[in-house]
């Protein structure tokens, strides 16, 4: 089923009078049956626009409509969603039988019907051994899984998932990552994941939206906006290590980087901030002489630092292209991996 | 016999079945009715919730408490101020004959026995009362104390102990005073029995009954109180004692501290706020003494037969609430305002230096 | 770890408890027999009272099961019934509590040798089925924990302590062949010395607990034993210490509770604190859930209102209360014989507690918000959720709750007194039992004071709040903790 969120918007007013724009004109179409990830910063407002999804938080303006009904106005329990916390939110003085049972009470279900659910429901998620357990005898990763299925167990038409899996550990998050896909393609449900990561984000998601201050900055799916960002915010907020960014000036269509000229770009003269990410760039003799103020040999890779404009740049390069007592290297990019942002806007000027 | 077993239990299990099931389908019904009431609402855009506002919910919730507390503890409220300034208040004919507004409190204050000893008695409520305060509180607190480090200070048995020492707490105020009234009887008494094992001459040595001299009746009074009081003070230091932070005591034992400095050096200080809240609230809980009194003593307050009363402040209210004589009720109105002052100036002494923090 | 077996001696020792509770109901129903069996003086043709000068004198036979037996025998019956009470009731308790609680990894000899004792005092207590399958039950842990069938433990018995011995001998020796350096040596003596100043300091602390123990202890002895004292023996100038169990005068107890009339007043309070405790715990939630949940205008304000009026003295309310009751208020109490209604006046003003609700919102603003978000997805009303999910997750305090208003009702005295005071005298019928301790005449027409009854009344008080104490002495003791630390 197809999300539609339109011109939505949320403002909190504090007691001092003080309005926040916690979402800002959000305007996202979300076709069926896909993976969409909410990725921001903390405080950018992807929580809200997820609880305004719910029905927990009523919007500021604005509509939601879940394919062609408009849900703006209904009760969470009547808009037909799974929700699944950070915390995970289970009763913990019921077992998981009952935790996973409690949201078919409320429903027209039989009982027999509702306990071969909860059955069926258990056995996907993984966690058919379980059911007479308490919330408290699980792991986290147990605890995620019974979570899930109480979500999905009343067959809602949207599953959303709040920051489902930063209250496990590293290797559990990794685990559960993949076990979330594999239960979203099972189920075919349309789903959308907030979080504040934005490896798991990549990794999990078909599409995701990126958010800062309540706005919109980008929705597409994780490696076009990596590769082609729109702004200096995604640019920066996508990839680990973190893009490298500095002013530059581009004078007669060249790029001039420590007052030498870098590379031919087609954009017009003026002061730019440009982006660069650091695994882009490569050893070659052709290449943009600079001094090497540092190395740092990490395995495969080899870190090298330097300066463009006086900040400090970062390069991921090929171990093997580099010797120990090296003083200076020659570095080269693929032009469609530099990005050029207006300074004003923050907008990308070199792609389309 | 495993098959009748199985069998039984098999039989057990499909009648809860029905009988849950019965329930899951009631609930089911009343579910669908739920349902079709709210979609009708929404058909005709009827918003009740929209129109029903937080406090009126709220008030929903709280109308019970509410209104018993309206009528209980408001309303005394108020009208303890209103009761002092009558003049004469009958409480069967509900009349007054004017009003004052200083009168009451000054028949309280002016009262013999009440600060000013009497002349054919040799004590007064408020004195009394200090003195149950000033040695009770110190002793109950020294005491209970020493014992939490002790019990602290154990681990075998360390349950039973303060299973023991908790049991004043748990039982009746009167029944309990009552046996202590008994083992304090001059003649065959369990206290005078256990004196006499060290030779002292127990004939006529009395206690709690005729010709007890004040001060082994109040002596017997404050051990009382002690003793009850001291299962509250226990628990609630042992609790604090073990929630402070292990590393202290292992960072004090490599420093080979000796133990009396680890007790006044590390646990009272960590501690203290809770020693301090501890003897206020006891302090305040001495000075509404009365049911140890009654237990002791009796409603008189005093042993018969002496020249002296035992009488509390709260215990001096008390006689003037059965409402017999005329203006009686406003006196005790004015002695429980007179009471309320003093808890309130000790509650604020608390505040104040609990947000100076009496820690370290 | 053979998980058969453990959910075997599990299985057994679950019907073992059926016959645990046989015999107490088989205890309880003979001693209640027994009890009303108990003669006692015959009422004056005059007076019409009792006249209980004569109580131990009386030396009635009583005919049971074809044998006549005397007074003292019949005492004997009724202690050991009372005995086998006292040990049997915790004892299942307890069991019935590990069982539940205990997991595969605490089976250790302890165990089994605690099981062996039990089957010891099940034989002990005439509960021969128990005893057996306790010992049967002791064999599967032994084959659990050592992996001895039965007949190789027995054959194992002797070979182990002939070994215990020889391993002690070689230690010893090993000790003796050491040799010692200087260092060593001097080390050695001050960790000895250590270890005995940390002896003796355990000593001293050992010995003032106990001591403050036994102060605390003696007073409830000392009441139990007077309680079965005939009156002589309760004034006697030199009180015995221990009575021979065919010296406890149950008849007291019996006494106490007939013409003395305790049984009505414990069945006074017992209604007053039921309903004041339900109706307390129904307030409480209720207005806990407004104060921890939901948002309206002034709830701040509001609450602190409440918190503010727990400073205030009950003192001054009392006043005002008593006039609200009486005739020209409410109308519960002053009124002519037969028209006052003494339970109302008990119950309704204790329905609600301002502590209790501030106890209990502290523990409601603990659940986490996303449950009240997640139910509120589920489709779960707000009184659904409340009944559902926070009263649930909050049980352990509503219980505490529970205990302690229990309490406080099973030690009302001002107020009942207040009110029973007026003058009507219907009013005696309405006591709650610290009213009757209290004011009930003990004396006799002879002028004595009858402690042995007194004292026994005492005692009557005292048990069932002793009782529920250990049933539930975790939860209390933790809730005062908690209250306490946090002020």
């Amino acid at each position: 089923m197809e999300l539609r969120l339109e011109n939505l918007t949320k403002v909190f007013t504090n007691k001092t009078g003080q309005e926040t724009r916690a979402v800002d004109n959000l305007d996202i179409t979300i076709e069926s049956g896909t993976l969409v990830a909410l990725l921001g910063p903390s405080g950018c407002g992807k929580s809200t626009t997820l609880f305004m999804i719910a029905g927990l938080v009523k919007p500021t303006s604005g509509k939601i409509f879940f394919g062609e009904d408009d849900v703006t106005k209904l009760a969470p329990e009547k808009r037909g969603i799974g929700l699944v916390f950070q915390n995970y939110a289970l009763y913990p003085h019921m077992t998981v039988f009952k935790n996973i049972l409690f949201p078919l009470e409320n429903m027209d279900v039989p009982r027999d019907e509702a306990f071969q659910r909860v059955k069926e429901m258990a056995n996907l998620v993984g966690i058919g051994e379980l059911l007479d357990r308490k919330p408290s005898q699980l792991s986290g990763g147990q605890q995620q899984r019974v979570a899930i299925a109480r979500a999905l167990v009343k067959k809602p038409r949207v599953l959303l998932l709040d920051e489902p899996l930063s209250n496990l550990d590293a290797r559990l998050r990794l685990q559960m990552r993949e076990e979330i896909k594999r239960i979203q393609r099972e189920t075919g449900i349309t789903t959308i994941f907030v979080t504040h990561d934005q490896e798991e984000a990549m990794s999990i998601s078909d599409k995701m939206v990126v958010l800062d201050f309540g706005k919109e900055q980008q929705y597409d799916a994780p490696q076009d906006m990596y590769n082609q960002p729109d702004n200096l915010f995604v640019a920066r907020f996508l990839g680990n290590p973190p893009i490298n960014a500095f002013e530059a000036e581009v004078k007669n269509k060249k790029l001039i980087i420590n007052n030498k000229p870098f590379m031919n770009v087609n954009v017009p003269d003026g002061l730019y901030d440009v982006g660069m990410r650091p695994e882009n760039f490569r050893v070659h003799e052709k290449g943009f002489e600079t001094e090497i103020k540092d190395i740092f040999h990490i395995g495969r890779d080899t870190m090298i630092h330097f300066e463009f404009n006086g900040k400090n740049v970062r390069a991921l390069v090929d171990s093997d292209s580099m010797t120990d007592n090296q003083k200076t290297v020659l570095l080269t990019i693929k032009p469609e991996r530099v990005y050029i942002f207006d300074k004003e806007t923050g907008k990308v000027v070199n792609h389309a | 016999m495993r098959n009748l077993i199985k069998n039984v239990k098999g039989f057990l299990i499909k009648i809860g079945n029905i009988i849950k099931t019965f329930f899951w389908n009631v609930r089911r019904i009343i579910n669908n009715f739920k349902r079709k009431i709210s979609n009708f609402l929404d058909k005709h855009k009827i918003n009740p919730a929209g129109k029903f506002p937080g406090w009126a919910k709220a008030l929903l919730y709280l109308s019970p408490a509410l209104i018993i507390l309206a009528v209980f503890t408001f309303w005394p409220i108020i009208n303890s101020f209103a009761l002092v300034v009558y003049e004469n208040y009958n409480m069967t004919n509900n009349t007054i004959t004017g009003y004052t507004i200083f009168g009451n409190f000054l028949r309280v204050l002016t009262d013999e026995s009440f600060i000013v000893p009497a002349s054919h008695t040799a004590s007064s409520a408020v004195i009394n009362t200090l003195i149950i305060v000033f040695i009770s509180v110190p002793i109950s607190i020294f005491i209970a104390l020493g014992v939490s480090v002790a019990l602290n200070a154990i681990k075998p048995l360390k349950g039973f102990f303060q299973t023991i020492y908790f049991l004043p707490y748990v039982t009746n105020t009167i029944a309990i005073g009552l046996v202590f009234a008994y083992m304090f009887r001059t003649d065959g008494g369990l206290v005078n029995q256990f004196i006499g094992l060290f030779g002292v001459d127990t004939a006529g040595l009395s206690w709690v009954e005729s010709n007890a001299v004040y001060w082994r009746s109040m002596f017997v009074l404050i051990f009382y109180s002690i003793w009850s009081a001291l299962a509250f003070k226990i628990m609630v230091f042992l609790t604090s004692i073990q929630g402070i932070d292990k590393q202290y005591y292992q960072a004090a034992a490599i420093d080979a501290t000796p133990k009396g400095r680890i007790f006044s050096k590390i646990t009272v200080p960590l501690i203290s706020p809770m020693i301090f809240y501890i003897t206020v609230t006891s302090v305040i809980g001495a000075f509404k003494i009365y049911n140890a009194i009654v237990a002791l003593f009796g409603v008189q307050g005093a042993p018969p037969g002496v020249n002296y009363n035992l009488q509390s402040i709260v215990m001096y209210i008390y006689q003037f609430i059965d409402g017999s004589k005329e203006g009686q009720l406003s006196v005790a109105a004015a002695g429980s305002l007179i009471l309320f002052a003093i808890i309130l100036v000790l509650t604020i002494v608390q505040m104040q230096v609990s947000k100076k923090r009496v820690h370290y | 770890m053979d998980k058969q077996l453990f959910l075997k001696s599990k299985k057994i020792e679950s019907i073992t408890f059926i016959f645990d509770i046989l015999a107490i109901i088989a205890y309880i129903a003979l001693f209640l027999m027994l009890f009303n069996l108990l003669q006692l003086p015959d009422l004056d043709p005059i007076s019409g009272s009792m006249d209980l000068d004569n109580l131990e004198f009386l030396t009635p036979t009583y005919e049971l099961l074809g044998s006549n037996l005397d007074k003292w025998q019949m005492n004997s019956i009724i202690s050991i019934l009372v005995i086998f009470l006292v040990v049997t009731f915790p004892m299942l308790f307890i069991n019935i509590k590990k069982n539940k609680t205990r997991t595969i990894y605490e089976v250790d000899s302890y165990v089994v040798g605690s099981k062996f004792v039990q089957a010891l005092i099940n034989l002990l207590t005439f509960n021969f089925v128990g005893a057996g399958l306790r010992i049967y039950n002791t064999f599967i842990l032994i084959k659990f924990v050592k992996g001895y069938s039965p007949k190789e433990f027995f054959q194992s018995i002797i070979p182990a302590i002939k070994k215990w011995f020889a391993d002690r001998k070689v230690k010893k020796e090993k000790i003796n062949e050491a040799t010692i350096d200087e260092y060593s040596a001097s080390l050695k003596r001050s960790i000895r010395r250590q270890n005995t100043v940390g002896a003796l300091r355990m000593l001293g602390t050992y010995l003032f607990l106990v001591l403050m123990a036994l102060i605390i202890i003696i007073p409830f002895y000392w009441m139990v034993l007077t309680s079965l004292k005939t009156f002589t023996e309760s004034v006697a100038i030199n009180p015995k210490f221990f009575l021979s169990i065919s010296r406890w005068n149950w008849v007291n107890y019996k006494v106490v509770l007939t013409e003395l009339n305790f049984g009505l007043y414990i069945k006074n309070t017992v209604t007053v604190a039921i309903f004041s405790t339900l109706g307390t715990i129904l307030t409480t939630i209720f207005a806990a859930y407004a104060f921890a949940r939901i948002e309206f205008k002034g709830r701040e304000l509001l609450f602190s209102i409440l918190i503010m009026t727990m400073m205030i003295p009950g003192e001054l309310y009392i006043i005002t209360n008593f006039i609200t009751v009486s005739k020209n208020g409410l109308g519960w109490v002053g009124m002519p014989t037969g028209e006052n209604q003494y339970f109302l006046a008990m119950i309704i003003p204790f329905v609600t507690s301002i502590s209790y609700i501030f106890f209990l919102r502290q523990n409601f603003k603990q659940i986490p918000e996303s449950l009240y978000k997640a139910a509120r997805v589920d489709g779960c009303s707000d009184f659904k959720y409340l009944m559902r999910v926070m009263v649930p997750i909050a049980s352990p305090t509503i219980f505490t709750i529970t205990i302690l208003n229990v309490f406080s009702s099973w030690n009302a005295y001002i107020w009942p007194r207040i009110i029973t005071g007026v003058g009507d005298p219907d009013a005696k019928n309405y006591w709650l039992i610290s009213n009757a301790l209290r004011d009930s005449t003990f004396v006799q027409d002879s002028g004595r004071v009858m402690y042995n009854l007194q004292i026994a009344a005492s005692a009557l008080v005292t048990v069932p709040l002793l009782i529920v104490f250990f049933m539930f002495r975790k939860y209390i003791m933790n809730g005062i903790g908690r209250s306490g630390t946090k002020g």
